[in-house]
């Protein structure tokens, strides 16, 4: 049994060099996922996965294990992801169909051709519809609907209470069903609640 | 006909904990008595959950290989650094075959030398073996006649330096005994010489004995 997230940052404030290692085996990929949603470009994710793992290197000393590990990782990560995206701003806009090059759906299930391209075209649309969403109901969405993080992590990673989490979720929920109405997608899923 | 709780935000929080399956009992009760009684929650939950659906649709491309998969993380510097001391490596590596190339083809320069050397040489010993044959007849006849006085005349030649070296040894063997002669005549001399003066000192006691004698006897 591999030791936990605290055991490694315990090992590493001792001293452990090599437990940060474990650490960012463990976490690398889902961190370059979520930089990726943020930023829309797999290297930048790659490149500012990195410098967060860096900075979380140099700052483990003084992490006071009140939040999780993994919280604090994205909340550094994302942290970065929203520089990179203010200094993209004050430089030339960033075209929306480069930044989707890298960023083509990828089917698990090998879909047929027709059926692929429905799912490109839809997730063109997504992602357009999350592109333009609010930066801070954004990376609620992202890191809830992609990262899996709790409503309790997600808050330590952005430093806000969980009812803030929870509100700007909802409202960036609300946006997207609107946008993708208005791009001629209409999907409904039945809810576990009962009619009346 | 709209909710009159839309902006209600408990009511919010309920729904996007049951849309994510994080709602407690209390907060799954609570929604689920308002959307038996709210038509357009429940068309608004419907159409979320469909909505989680196709946001499915957005994936991430496919995983490359990364430095954590070897557990590392390289700062910039030092990827800087190796990409310095690969320039490093690649330099020294291009002049070190420069210079192989010029040692390489110095020797090769120098084994096509040989090579044009050898190839002359074998030229010759071909013409040297080419030559016409020997002359027949009275040439070969006068031929032997000169190579017989050639070779009589480096005989007497050589027995005529034999002569001399043996002439010049006895010289010196003549030399050498008369030497040793002078030698053996001078220490013979000495030999004489000090027989001569021990016999005249013994002649000298038996004189002057006799003389004793002789005067002893004249006094009796």
């Amino acid at each position: 049994m591999g030791r936990s997230d605290e055991e490694l940052v315990e090992a590493c404030q001792a001293g452990e060099s090599s437990a940060f290692d474990l650490l960012v085996a463990r976490w690398e990929d889902r961190i370059r996922g979520a930089c990726y949603r943020f930023l829309g470009s797999e290297e930048e994710a790659r490149d500012v996965a990195q410098e967060a793992f860096l900075k979380a290197y140099r700052a483990i000393g003084g992490f006071k294990r009140e939040a999780r590990f993994s919280s604090w990782l994205y909340q550094i990560a994302t942290n970065l992801c929203r520089d990179r995206l203010r200094r993209r701003r004050t430089r030339a806009t960033v075209s929306l169909e480069e930044m989707e090059e890298t960023g083509g759906a990828i089917a698990e299930t090998r879909p047929r051709a027709d059926e692929r391209l429905l799912q490109d075209d839809l997730a063109r649309v997504v992602r357009r519809a999350i592109e333009a969403l609010a930066e801070e109901q954004r990376e609620v969405l992202i890191l809830k609907e992609y990262e899996g993080l709790t409503f309790l992590e997600i808050a330590q990673a952005l430093d806000v209470p969980v009812s803030t989490v929870k509100t700007r979720l909802y409202r960036g929920l609300g946006q997207l069903r609107q946008r993708l109405e208005r791009e001629g997608v209409r999907s409904a899923a039945p809810v576990p609640v009962p009619a009346p | 006909m709209g909710c009159d709780r839309i902006a209600d935000e408990g009511l919010q929080a309920d729904k996007v904990d049951v849309l994510y399956g994080e709602a407690d009992v209390e907060a799954r009760a609570r929604l689920e008595a308002h959307l038996r009684s709210c038509a357009a929650c429940r068309e608004e939950m419907s159409g979320l959950a469909g909505l989680r659906r196709d946001l499915r649709a957005w994936r991430r491309p496919a995983a490359r290989p990364t430095l954590a998969d070897r557990g590392l993380v390289v700062p910039h510097w030092l990827a800087a650094a190796a990409l310095v001391v690969l320039g490093l490596g690649a330099t020294l590596g291009t002049l070190g075959y420069v210079s192989l190339r010029g040692s390489l083809s110095a020797q090769e320069a120098r084994a096509e030398e040989l090579d044009r050397r050898h190839r002359e040489a074998v030229a010759a010993l071909q013409a040297a073996v080419a030559r016409p044959p020997a002359p027949q007849g009275a040439d070969a006849a006068a031929l032997r006649a000169s190579l017989d006085a050639r070779i009589d005349e480096r005989l007497r030649a050589t027995e005529a330096r034999q002569g001399e070296r043996l002439e010049l040894r006895l010289a010196d063997w003549e030399e050498r005994l008369e030497a040793q002669r002078r030698i053996d005549m001078a220490r013979v001399a000495a030999g004489l010489s000090y027989l001569d003066g021990r016999h005249g000192q013994q002649l000298a006691r038996t004189n002057e004995l006799v003389g004793y004698v002789l005067e002893a006897s004249q006094k009796r």
